[in-house]
C-alpha cells in the first residue's frame, strides 16, 4: 500500500517536475528526507554539467565512475545541507574535490611519460570522434575540439579550473571563488593567466582570435 | 585599448564555448545503477532506532502511569497527611504540644548567644572581619 503511494507521489513530482512546477529547493528539502525520486531528478538536472565539468578536468578515462562519486557524496552530505540555494555551488565543491583526489590518485600512480601523454591525448581525440561521428562529424570541429581539448590539458590543474569553471560551465568569478575556496582576487588572476596561456597556445597552432 | 581587449577576451571566451570538447554520452544504466546504490540516510535509519527505543522506553512509564494510582488509591496513601516535604503550619492543639514549642525554640535562641559571651569569646561579626595572624603561645610553652 505504502508503495503504491510512494510511485503515486513520485509520478507526481515527476509530472510537477516535468512542468516546472517543482522548485529546486522543494527537491533538495525531499531528498535530504530520503526521497530517492527525487534525487533521481536532481541527478537528471545536475549530471551533464558535472559530467563536463568532469570531462574537461579530468578526461574521459574513470569520467562514468567520477561522475557516480560525486552524485553519492552528495546524497551522503545532503542532510547536512543547510541551505538549499547553495546546492549548485556545493556540487561544482564536490566534482572540484572529486576531480583533485583522481589528480593526485594519478600523481602517485606511474608517471604521465610523453608516451602516456600522447595516447591519452589520441584517447581523447577518439572519443570525440566517437561521440560525433554518428551525427556527421564536422573536420574543422573536430580539429578545433582537438586544438581546445590539447590547449586545456597544457594549462595547470589551477587555472585549468577557473577557465572551465568560469567560461565554459558559465558560473560567476564569486561563485568560482566559492567553489575553489579561494579569494575572488586569485580568480581573476588565474583566469587572466589562464587565458593568455590559452591564447597562446592556440596562435602558435595558426588561430589568432 | 580596453574594449580592444574586451573583444578579444570575447572571441576567446565564444570560441572555447563553441569548440569546447564534449563528453562521451552517459552509459543508460548509469542513472539506475547510481540511484540503487544509494544507501538511506543516517538520519532515516536513526529516526526507526529511535522508534523501536521510543516504543520499549515507554512500556515502562504506561505501567506506571496506569497501576501505580490505582495502587495508591487502594491504599488510601493519597489521603493520609504525608506532606513531601511541604511543611504546613499546625496550629498546637494540646498545651503540652506548646510548652514543648515554647521551650525548644526559646532555648535554640538564646544557646549560642548566651554561652558565647559567656565564655568571653567575640560576637558573630567577628567572623565577618578579615584574619590577623597571632603568635600561638601555648605551642612556645610546651617546647620550653
Amino acid at each position: 500500500m505504502s508503495k503504491i503511494l510512494a510511485c503515486e507521489q513520485a509520478s507526481e513530482i515527476d509530472a510537477r517536475s516535468a512542468a516546472g512546477l517543482v522548485t529546486e529547493q522543494e527537491l533538495i528539502f525531499l531528498c535530504q528526507q530520503g526521497d530517492r525520486d527525487c534525487f533521481r531528478l536532481l541527478y537528471q538536472r545536475y549530471q551533464q554539467r558535472v559530467r563536463s565539468t568532469l570531462y574537461q578536468l579530468c578526461g574521459s578515462a574513470l569520467l562514468d565512475d567520477l561522475v557516480q562519486e560525486v552524485f553519492l557524496k552528495a546524497w551522503k552530505g545532503l542532510p547536512k545541507l543547510k541551505t538549499a540555494k547553495y546546492f549548485s555551488t556545493w556540487l561544482y565543491r564536490i566534482s572540484w574535490n572529486v576531480a583533485t583526489d583522481q589528480r593526485r590518485k594519478l600523481a602517485r600512480g606511474p608517471e604521465k611519460t610523453s608516451l602516456n601523454e600522447k595516447a591519452w591525448e589520441k584517447e581523447e581525440l577518439d572519443s570525440t570522434k566517437f561521440t560525433n561521428a554518428e551525427s556527421a562529424p564536422d573536420l574543422m570541429q573536430l580539429h578545433y575540439q582537438d586544438l581546445v581539448q590539447r590547449g586545456l590539458s597544457n594549462l595547470s590543474f589551477e587555472h585549468r579550473a577557473v577557465l572551465v569553471l568560469h567560461d565554459l560551465e558559465d558560473l560567476p568569478q564569486k561563485q568560482v571563488a566559492e567553489v575553489l575556496n579561494v579569494p575572488v582576487g586569485t580568480v581573476k588572476s588565474r583566469l587572466f593567466h589562464a587565458r593568455n596561456s590559452l591564447r597562446d597556445f592556440l596562435e602558435q597552432q595558426g588561430i589568432s582570435l | 585599448m580596453t574594449n580592444l581587449h574586451n573583444d578579444r577576451q570575447n572571441n576567446l571566451v565564444s570560441f572555447l564555448r563553441h569548440h569546447q570538447p564534449l563528453p562521451p554520452d552517459a552509459p543508460v544504466d548509469l542513472e539506475q545503477l547510481l540511484i540503487d546504490s544509494l544507501e538511506p540516510h543516517p538520519r532515516q535509519r536513526r529516526l526507526s532506532l529511535n522508534f523501536k527505543t521510543f516504543r520499549t522506553a515507554w512500556t515502562i512509564p504506561r505501567g506506571i502511569v496506569f497501576r501505580a494510582p490505582a495502587k495508591l488509591i487502594a491504599t488510601g496513601f493519597l489521603f493520609t497527611s504525608v506532606s513531601f516535604g511541604v511543611k504546613t503550619p499546625r496550629i498546637a492543639l494540646e498545651p503540652k504540644d506548646l510548652d514543648n514549642f515554647l521551650v525548644k525554640n526559646w532555648h535554640d535562641t538564646l544557646d549560642s548567644n548566651i554561652y558565647s559571651y559567656a565564655a568571653g569569646e567575640k560576637p558573630e561579626a567577628y567572623w565577618l572581619l578579615p584574619t590577623i595572624s597571632e603568635p600561638q603561645p601555648a605551642l612556645s610553652f610546651a617546647a620550653q
